[in-house]
């Protein structure tokens, strides 16, 4: 799988044009080796008529099986045996069921060009040691979320001096501490150390909106970062304009604009989207997007809403080539973002239907993924 | 929170209530009966403010919007003529006259409600039918109640203080059965919401003596049977199943047709696409509802594609909905979100293959032709079903029906024969 390895070591991170013939080798490739290894694959790629060869342009990437998120909750397939695997992730589960994704080695190897290129850029990493808050799970054997794999992975773009984890597991259960994240992080407002608060960005408002009632104000140390990532999963209904956001920060800690970072991605498709320094997140020379028209499923022109399908031929040992989130979002013109950033610019607008699933039909809810009890 | 006496008190005072609460119970029962009246008088004072839109911000701050339109579907539930009828219905109007003596009916006395969390506002139904009959009822609120029931049950104290003493609710998580079996052991029945897995775990812990009444999930199917202004219910039915999107007990999972003939029943699907195409797309008012339907529809379709191969299977895509012909006539649990099953059912099966389903069966849509509807309709009651309705009108509240084929006040009542 060297077209792989070629496209994330020696592509320019937001060079599209350039990585064309590269990126689409190399989905080839991917959807090739998905067909011989993973039975389902094969039977999915069959009955929608796909070959890999079909994918001749950018405009092909469209007949790759696009395969909803919903679709890797309700079934483990895979293309690499357990012994073969890296490690195995899980999505953080939001409504009840979650994704069973397995990583191969070549992908990790791939990814670390990518992150450390994307990282230097975005202003992530840095040599200066620094302190880390987590807003998030702290990592150990039973957690396997991709989330939690991803907040400590970016414990060490700076060196860490100390981290501190808000959702502790206690007795088994994850119980937030936001007080005691304040209690840390007025200490380390005093530390000679930047502080680095990484975190989900619902956790961050609802922290944040606290500590103002409190009355906290902090001036963290120069150089300090807010980094989210997670998105605003089950929070999505509190979900606040980025603005707001950022003057909540500025005010509460001390943080400018400037040094707040957002990631995006999911474990189905593991690329390290970034925002540039207006906010937005440009889609990386490692992925395509489509945007999906969400009643025939048909590829949408720039500008259009539609349902999100995230493309990359990062993964070989799950045939996550071409996925369909649960999101809806619009792609926009790279220039119009005004960074300097040419490729386009991905605007995340909100998940599908929230409305509150009720049932009571005999064996929806299991099939649902809902808990059955009392 | 729990909700005693009408007034809210936090969890943490649970052991020290649960200490008290045969002492209470014992007093409210032995004063005064609960008169049905009270209760009624109540909820059309509640129901008036509900008309009134008095309500609306309080609903809407614990339930998504679609869920609102739902409500509007049953307010009509709380009126006076709509619950004196039921009463009526229900337990008859029997002056208990008998040749030994007399026959009294007495509330069954206590009833512990595990109510469901799938539907908003149907704990609180459940606590209205119990107390109407007289009974003192304890409400397990369910998991992830966001706090409409105690905040409707609260109003419902506030609004006629005499009712306080008869409602409890407590918010006890389903892990905490030492709890919960103390609460059952107060009670004279337990009524139950919920799929399999919550009734095995009532069964499990009601003491012996106790009263079950299990309202469980069930599976609900149309009966297509000759042609009668067939493109008009075809219509209905397709609106009932992308509106209700399969998951209500009584939604359409399968759509039988009364034939043998595969030709016919590919037909069927090829005509039923469309109409199933633009209820969906009448239901998603918005991108994002859309888009759910159709990520549902191609979730069908490649599991259609990989879990199916062998099954002999055919699948009709629609935009945001798919018809499955299946080869079988079992009925089962369709794909859900607007993917409907089909399946050829010939009348002389029907009976067979229904009953392997019993106990579990609830709404058959019936479509056929005016001469056939009598006996169709014996034929499917004979099968163990407990609704036959119009196709269009499977999910709609009648007044004054059965539930699931019961008249539940009857179960929360007793009789008690006194001889002269």
């Amino acid at each position: 799988m060297l077209s792989r390895q070629k496209l994330f070591w020696l592509s320019r991170p937001y060079d599209l044009a350039g990585t064309e013939r590269a990126f689409l080798r190399a989905v080839r490739d991917n959807c090739a080796y998905h067909i011989r290894h993973c039975p389902a694959y094969r039977t999915l790629a069959e009955g929608e008529g796909f070959s890999p060869e079909q994918v001749r342009a950018v405009e092909d990437l469209k007949r790759i099986p696009a395969i909803p998120t919903l679709y890797f909750k309700r079934h483990a397939i895979f293309s690499m045996p357990r012994w073969r695997r890296c490690f195995e992730v899980t999505s953080s589960g939001t409504s009840g069921s979650f994704s069973r994704i397995r990583f191969d080695w070549g992908c990790v190897l791939a990814e670390a060009p990518m992150v450390i290129r994307l990282g230097l850029l975005h202003g992530l990493a840095s040599p200066v040691p620094a302190h880390y808050v987590v807003l998030g799970y702290r990592p150990d054997r039973k957690n396997t979320t991709g989330v939690t794999r991803t907040m400590w992975g970016l414990t060490w773009f700076a060196p860490p001096l100390s981290r501190h984890f808000v959702l502790e597991r206690r007795e088994g259960v994850y119980v937030p501490d936001l007080e005691g994240a304040v209690r840390a992080l007025e200490k380390l407002s005093r530390s000679p150390f930047p502080v680095r608060l990484i975190g989900f960005p619902s956790y961050l408002w609802f922290g944040l909106t606290k500590m103002k009632e409190m009355g906290v104000s902090l001036k963290l140390p120069a150089r300090s970062r807010i980094i989210l990532a997670g998105g605003w999963k089950q929070h999505y209904q509190e979900e606040v304009e980025k603005p707001r956001l950022y003057s909540l920060v500025k005010k509460v800690l001390g943080i400018p604009e400037d040094h707040i970072n957002e990631l995006f991605g999911a474990v189905e498709h593991p690329i390290f989207y970034n925002t540039c320094r207006n906010h937005r997140f440009h889609v990386p020379a490692y992925a395509r997007i489509l945007i999906r028209d969400p009643r025939t499923l048909e590829p949408l022109p720039m500008g259009e809403t539609g349902i999100i399908n995230l493309i990359s031929p990062l993964m070989c040992a799950t045939p996550t080539v071409s996925v369909m989130t649960d999101d809806l979002g619009v792609l926009e013109p790279g220039a119009s973002c005004g960074c300097g950033i040419a490729s386009p610019v991905l605007n995340i607008i909100g998940r599908v239907g929230l409305a509150g699933v009720t049932t009571c039909a005999a064996g929806a809810a299991q099939l649902l993924g809902e808990e059955e009890g009392l | 929170m729990i909700l005693r006496n009408g007034t809210l008190c936090p969890d943490s005072r649970l052991p020290g209530i649960l200490s008290s609460l045969e002492e209470e119970l014992g007093k409210t029962l032995s004063g005064p009966p609960l008169e049905a009246e009270t209760v009624i008088a109540a909820l059309e004072t509640l129901g008036k403010r509900l008309e009134r839109g008095e309500l609306d911000a309080l609903i809407a701050r614990y339930v998504p919007a679609g869920l609102l339109e739902q409500l509007d579907g049953i307010r009509w539930m709380l009126r006076r003529e709509s619950m004196e009828y039921k009463l009526r219905v229900e337990l008859g109007e029997d002056d208990g006259r008998r040749p030994f003596g007399g026959t009294l009916r007495r509330p069954l006395g206590v009833l512990l409600h595990i109510a469901p969390g799938n539907m908003a506002g149907l704990p609180v139904f459940t606590v209205v039918e119990g107390l109407l009959t007289g009974n003192l009822c304890l409400l397990k609120l369910p998991h992830g109640e966001k706090g409409l029931s105690l905040a409707l049950l609260s109003l419902l104290t506030e609004t006629e203080p005499r009712l306080a003493p008869w409602i409890y609710a407590f918010d006890i998580p389903s892990q905490d059965t030492a709890s919960l079996s103390a609460l059952a052991a107060l009670a004279d029945g337990i009524v139950t919401w919920g799929g399999d897995g919550a009734i095995s775990a009532v069964r499990a812990l009601a003491p012996p003596g106790c009263r079950l009444v299990e309202w469980g999930h069930r599976l609900s199917f149309c009966y297509w049977s000759g042609w009668e202004e067939e493109d008009r219910e075809r219509d209905a039915l397709a609106r009932h199943i992308a509106q209700t999107e399969g998951l209500l007990c009584s939604s359409c999972q399968v759509i039988y047709l009364d034939t043998e003939e595969d030709r016919e029943a590919e037909d069927f699907c090829r005509s039923f696409v469309p109409a199933l195409e633009r209820a969906v797309a009448r239901r998603c008012r918005t991108a994002g509802q859309m888009a759910q339907a159709s990520l549902y529809a191609r979730e069908t379709w490649l599991e259609h594609l990989t879990d199916r191969a062998d099954r002999k299977e055919t699948l009709f895509r629609g935009q945001g909905c798919t018809v499955t012909l299946r080869p079988d006539p079992e009925l089962e649990l369709s794909p859900l979100h607007g993917n409907v099953l089909v399946k050829c059912l010939p009348r002389r099966d029907l009976l067979r293959v229904l009953r392997r389903q019993k106990g579990r069966l609830q709404t058959a849509g019936l479509i056929c032709s005016p001469e056939k509807r009598a006996r169709l309709t014996e034929l499917l009651a004979k099968a163990g079903v407990t609704r036959i309705t119009r196709p269009g009108h499977m999910s709609e509240a009648f007044s004054g029906e059965a539930h699931d084929g019961e008249y539940p006040l009857r179960r929360y009542c007793r009789m008690v024969d006194v001889e002269r």
